[in-house]
Parts: structure tokens; C-alpha cells; sequence
């Protein structure tokens, strides 16, 4: 391996970090939000909701996600909704991650103890001001593992946006070995940018549930 | 816009291609997989310091890379050293980062299994490698059946990067039909199907296995 | 050490961390003898028996079982185990039964029983079954072979768990607490096997909250608390007329619910 070679590539490879971070961002959230609005379906007593909330779930999580980037960078142009490739890559990457995370709230929202539904409800407090206020807490607690274990695959998952051109960090390294045929450096200086972006939202993980064990 | 289905019927055998390679990727990465998670597994649990520690530093960095940069790994540096083909390496970096999971997998499963197990087997004198064997894995493969089935259909679906590297599974083969049918919606819609029906026949077989290993009450 | 001791500890101490949990332990037991192990919770006792077999190691003291040395200390004061394949040999002959049954749950009652003799005495599945079933029947569940440790009680189980030990013919059976996880009404069953264990002439260590079944079949009684041996000595004496104040405060409490082996039950111990 030639150090030299490792040392020019970083500058060009962590011009794409911000696309990748930027890519991470924007279908995390995205992808919550929806996976929020998904979870609430599937639990919800009206059966057409908890119908759809299934049906999503079933599809975004039995179809790859490179499917759905194909989907939308090749497809959705034919129907006349034309995104750029950076859309393309957030619609997909929020649908997929939305499916899952649907899940990991979800569960979150049901480990918490029934009877502390019984017991607002004895106390007289609405079925809204029971989930804001009792519910909501304790189950973001349970919810933190599944969810940033959810999201840090997301992070290694925009990789994938490569293949619908987005010019995030592996298309920058792709670009860098196909012109001058070294492959070794630039595949080991991406790899290092990804362990250290995973390492930084296991530890951001640690903190964030040791945040919330104090706080119940 | 018209759809022509007629375009999925006429690629249909070409799909099918696709699927097959996409059979053999998901069957010997799984292998490769199942295999390598164990032996990391194992040594994850040896009491020798070493080999916990390459186990745990082989775990974080397949766990913190994407399956696609272990792919350029093994088909642009590996492969090329080694002379391998694409479909080769496709599974050398599909199976090197599916071990890393089955490992976790594989290792709390035979965590689960109560030390009271251990220590009954141990009084009763049997070796080590025996009431491994015969007493704590069997009871460690119950536990695991649900998380190594899904992690499983992760790998089926995970095969699809395989595209990267030029092998042509169903998603290659899909992309490369409808650009030059020009069909996007009808070739993929037909190759998410085909997906759904596979991952679905896996979720069957788990939900058969996890009553094959239940305990009888 | 008497020529017929078959168990002799002598300077037994073990710590977890930094908690000392036996501070100096000296006894035997000798062939044929039932010794019961009595005393509070957290006073050791259920450590000391597990040291007898090596399941805990001592952090210091001298432990003999027929004739071998499983552990001692040496002169610079650091302690030698008997490598493991030793170990394996002696517990061939020293069977234990645990107080959560640990039965093999992917077996059935026979199959719980044969593995050992298979797997460690070589025995062919034709001799290790007939075997089994004959130590089955002794039990009162040659009708329940065939059952998996989930389809049976606890009384049940732990009477299979008992069977299982005794495939292995050994000369000293290790008892931990093994009524304690049962229903008190099944308790009667696994104390009545233990008491024709005990006619039957088996050298038993047991640790028991059953001071029924110590006073009725035990010929000494060991009483541990905080880590050290507080009286010793002949069933009838210790728990009939106990010398010393704290095993009196401790019997006081214990017996106002100790219930009496049951003298008739039917095959199935119910």
C-alpha cells in the first residue's frame, strides 16, 4: 500500500462526506417522521390504517433498497415526476428506512407497561395527554437501541446512492481508482471514513442511552 | 403513460437468469456466512485474549463498513491479487460481511443458554467438546432461529449490491432490460415481485423452523 | 483423617471480589454417612458444597475426595487445581443435583438420563437405557420416559434429575437446596427418594432447608453461618438440643414451617 497515494485521496474522498452526511440527514428524518406516522397506523384501532401500516412495512422491507433507488431515479421520471439524482437516492433511502424504524418505534411504544394506560385513565387524564406525557418518554427509552441501530445502517446504506450517480463519498472513490488503477488506497481511506462515522453514532448511542436512563 | 406488461413476459427468461444468479450469490454468501459467524463466534467465547480480540475487531469493521466497500475490497484489491471472478468475489465480500452479523447472532444464542446447562453437563463429567455439541448448540440454535432468519432474508436482499461489481443478478439484469427496453416501471415492479415472493418463502421456512425447535410442553 | 473419610476439606476459604464468603471451612465425611448443611441465606453453605466438586474454586484450603486432592495450597501460599481431565474422572463419581433441576429440556426423561453413561462411560444405548429405566421406575416415573422436562412438575423433574446422577453409579451425591424450587406439597416426593437413597447406603452431602428430612435421615448436621461452621455434630443433638445460641435463633425461626417426609405415596409421587 502506498501512503503517499492514501494521503492524496482523503482531500477527494471527504469532498463526498458532506453528500454522504447530507443524504444521512435528510432520509433519517424524513424516514422518522414517516416511520412515526406508520408506527401510529399500524397501532391504531381504525383496521383500513393498521391494513396500509402493514402493507408498507411488508413491501419497503421485503424489496432491497437498491430496488427502490431504481425506482425512483429510473421510474418515477416515466410517471413525470423528475428528480435529481440527490431526491431520487432521499425518497428511496427514507422509504426503506421508514419501514423499519416503523417498527423499532412501534415497539417502543407497545413495551410500555398497559397498566400505566389504566392507571392515567383512572386519574381521568385524555388518551392524548396519557401519550405525551407518560407514555412518550418511557418508550423513546426503549426505543433508542433498534433506532440508532436503524439509522447507522442508514449511514452505511447511502453508499448505495452511488449507483444512481449521487456524488457521495464511493462514487468520488470509484472515480479516483477507475482513472488511476489504484484501487488498495482509495477503498481503505472510504473505509476508514465510514468506521469512523458508524464508531461516532455507536458512541453518540451509549450517550444518548445513558442520557435517558438518568432521566427516568 | 402505458404500461406494457407484455415487456416482463418476453424478458421473463432473462429474469429468471438473473434470479438464479442472484440464488447462487444469496446460497454460498449465507455459507460463507454461517460458517465464519460460528468460528468468530466461538472465538468470541474462547478464554484465550487473543482470539476474543480479533473476533470483536473483525465484527466492528464489517459492522462499520458499508457491504459495498467490502465488496470493493474483495473484487478490486482481493480478487485481482488472487485472480478471482466477479461472482467469487461477490460472495467473498457478501459472505465476509454477513459472518460479522451471524457472529453476534451465533454468539447470543449460546449465550442465552442457562449456565445451569453447563454445570449439569459438567458434573456429570462429559467433555467440554461433547456437551457442546450435544447439549448447549442444539439449545442456542432454538434461540437464535428468528434472528438469523431475518438477518438471513437481509442477505438475500443484500445481494443485489452484488450490481457494483458487474455481476449480473436479477437487479443487474433488470436495470440493464429496462434501459434498453425503456420499460423502468413494469421490469422493476416484476423484479420487486420476485423479491417479495423469495423473501416471503424465507419468512415461511422461519416461521417453520421456529415451531420445529420449539420446546415440547 | 479417618482411613473412611470419603469427603475431607480442611482450611476451606472463598471470596468473590472482594467479599469473603467462607472464612475458614474444616469437615469430613465419610463413607455412608448422610451430612446435612444447614443455615441462613448467604451464609456459604451452597458455596462450600460446590467447592467439593470444583464447580467454585477455592480461593484457599485443602480439598480431598476419595483419595484424590482436587485442590490444596502450596507453600508460597498460591493454590494448584487438579488439571481438568482429573476433575472429569472424579466427578464420574460424584454426582450432583441442583436446585433448578437443570435438566436437559431438548430430552426426554430417558434421554436425559442415558447421555452421560453414553457419552462418558461408553456404555451402548441398549445397556444405558435399560439402565435408565430400571433408576426411572426407582424414582416412580418409568411411565413418564418418554416426556420432555416441560410436560412434568417440578417434583417430577428434579426426581428425573435425581435418576440422571445415579446413572453414573456414584459413591457421593452432592444435594443443592433441591427442594427449594418446588411446590411444598410436591417437596414430600424428591425427600422420600432421598431417604431410601440414604438406606441404600450413599454417602450424601445436602443442603436443606428441610429440617424434617436432617433430623429423620441425616447422621450429622453441619450449621454455616456467615462463612464459618458455627456447631456441628449429631443430627438429633444439633437440631434437638443445639448448643450454641445462634443455631437456636436460626432453628427457632426455621421450624415453625418444617414439613415431614411423606411415608406413602403412589407411583407417580403425587
Amino acid at each position: 500500500m502506498d501512503w503517499d497515494v492514501v494521503v492524496e485521496s482523503f482531500p477527494l474522498i471527504w469532498k463526498g462526506a458532506s453528500k454522504t452526511v447530507s443524504l444521512f440527514a435528510w432520509s433519517l428524518a424524513a424516514g422518522t417522521v414517516l416511520g412515526l406516522a406508520v408506527a401510529l397506523m399500524k397501532l391504531s384501532s381504525a383496521k383500513p390504517l393498521s391494513w396500509f401500516a402493514t402493507l408498507f412495512s411488508w413491501l419497503f422491507r421485503g424489496v432491497p433498497l437498491l430496488i427502490l433507488l431504481f425506482y425512483a431515479f429510473f421510474a418515477l421520471p416515466e410517471v413525470g415526476w423528475l428528480l435529481s439524482p440527490f431526491w431520487a437516492a432521499v425518497l428511496g433511502l427514507s422509504l426503506w428506512t421508514a419501514a423499519y424504524q416503523a417498527e423499532a418505534i412501534r415497539s417502543g411504544i407497545i413495551a410500555v407497561d398497559h397498566g400505566q394506560t389504566e392507571g392515567s385513565d383512572a386519574l381521568g387524564m385524555t388518551r392524548s395527554h396519557t401519550m405525551r406525557r407518560i407514555i412518550i418518554p418511557q418508550s423513546i427509552r426503549i426505543m433508542v437501541p433498534p433506532f440508532t441501530s436503524n439509522a447507522t445502517t442508514l449511514l452505511k446504506q447511502t453508499s448505495l446512492a452511488t449507483l444512481v450517480t449521487v456524488p457521495e463519498m464511493t462514487l468520488l472513490t470509484q472515480r479516483i481508482f477507475s482513472n488511476n488503477f489504484k484501487f488498495i488506497e482509495p477503498i481503505f481511506v472510504l473505509a476508514m471514513i465510514y468506521l469512523a462515522m458508524t464508531t461516532v453514532l455507536i458512541i453518540g448511542q451509549q450517550i444518548v442511552e445513558r442520557a435517558f436512563r438518568l432521566k427516568t | 403513460m402505458e404500461l406494457d406488461w407484455g415487456v416482463v413476459a418476453r424478458a421473463w427468461d432473462l429474469l429468471i437468469d438473473g434470479t438464479w444468479v442472484t440464488l447462487q450469490l444469496f446460497a454460498w454468501s449465507l455459507l460463507l456466512g454461517t460458517v465464519l459467524g460460528l468460528v468468530l463466534a466461538l472465538m468470541r467465547l474462547s478464554k484465550y485474549r487473543v482470539l476474543r480480540w480479533v473476533s470483536l475487531g473483525y465484527v466492528w469493521l464489517f459492522r462499520g463498513i458499508p457491504v459495498l466497500v467490502a465488496l470493493f475490497f474483495a473484487f478490486f484489491v482481493f480478487g485481482r491479487q488472487v485472480g478471482l471472478s466477479a461472482l467469487q468475489a461477490g460472495v467473498l465480500g457478501l459472505g465476509t460481511s454477513a459472518a460479522a452479523y451471524k457472529a453476534e447472532i451465533i454468539r447470543a444464542g449460546i449465550m442465552s443458554v442457562d449456565p445451569g446447562q453447563f454445570e449439569a453437563a459438567e458434573c456429570l463429567a462429559m467433555t467440554r467438546r461433547r456437551y457442546m455439541r450435544r447439549i448447549i448448540i442444539p439449545q442456542g440454535i432454538r434461540v437464535m432461529v428468528p434472528t438469523y432468519m431475518s438477518n438471513t432474508i437481509l442477505v438475500l436482499k443484500v445481494s443485489s449490491v452484488a450490481v457494483a461489481i458487474g455481476i449480473v443478478e436479477l437487479t443487474g439484469i433488470t436495470r440493464q432490460l429496462s434501459n434498453s427496453t425503456n420499460r423502468p416501471i413494469e421490469l422493476f415492479t416484476a423484479a420487486a415481485l420476485i423479491y417479495l415472493f423469495l423473501t416471503t418463502v424465507l419468512i415461511v421456512l422461519q416461521e417453520f423452523l421456529e415451531r420445529r425447535f420449539a420446546l415440547k410442553t | 483423617m479417618s482411613s473412611d473419610a470419603l469427603v475431607t476439606v480442611s482450611g476451606l476459604h472463598k471470596s468473590f471480589g472482594d467479599v469473603e464468603v467462607l472464612r475458614g471451612i474444616d469437615f469430613e465425611v465419610r463413607r455412608g454417612e448422610v451430612v446435612a448443611i444447614i443455615g441462613p441465606s448467604g451464609s456459604g453453605k451452597t458455596t462450600m458444597l460446590r467447592c467439593v466438586n470444583l464447580l467454585e474454586r477455592p480461593s484457599a484450603g485443602r480439598i480431598e475426595v476419595d483419595g484424590q486432592v482436587l485442590c490444596e495450597q502450596q507453600a508460597d501460599g498460591s493454590m494448584s487445581f487438579s488439571g481438568k481431565a482429573e476433575i472429569r474422572a472424579i466427578r464420574e463419581h460424584v454426582g450432583m443435583v441442583f436446585q433448578k433441576f437443570n435438566l436437559f429440556p431438548h430430552f426426554t426423561a430417558v434421554e436425559n438420563v442415558i447421555e452421560a453413561p453414553m457419552a462418558v462411560r461408553g456404555m451402548s444405548r441398549q445397556d444405558a437405557n435399560a439402565r435408565a429405566f430400571e433408576l426411572l421406575e426407582s424414582v416412580g416415573l418409568a411411565h413418564k420416559a418418554d416426556s420432555y422436562p416441560l410436560q412434568l412438575s417440578g417434583g417430577q423433574q428434579q426426581r428425573v434429575a435425581i435418576a440422571r446422577a445415579l446413572a453414573m453409579d456414584p459413591g457421593l451425591m452432592l444435594f443443592d437446596e433441591v427442594t427449594s424450587s418446588v411446590d411444598p406439597e410436591l417437596a414430600g416426593e424428591i425427600l422420600l427418594v432421598m431417604k431410601r437413597l440414604a438406606q441404600d447406603g450413599m454417602t450424601m452431602l445436602v443442603v436443606t432447608h428441610e429440617m424434617g428430612f436432617a433430623a429423620e435421615v441425616a447422621d450429622r448436621v453441619l450449621f454455616i453461618d456467615h462463612g464459618v461452621i458455627v456447631e456441628e455434630g449429631p443430627a438429633k443433638e444439633v437440631l434437638g438440643d443445639p448448643k450454641r445460641q445462634r443455631t437456636r435463633s436460626f432453628l427457632r425461626a426455621v421450624l415453625e414451617r418444617a414439613p415431614m417426609v411423606e411415608d406413602g405415596m403412589d407411583d407417580d409421587g403425587q
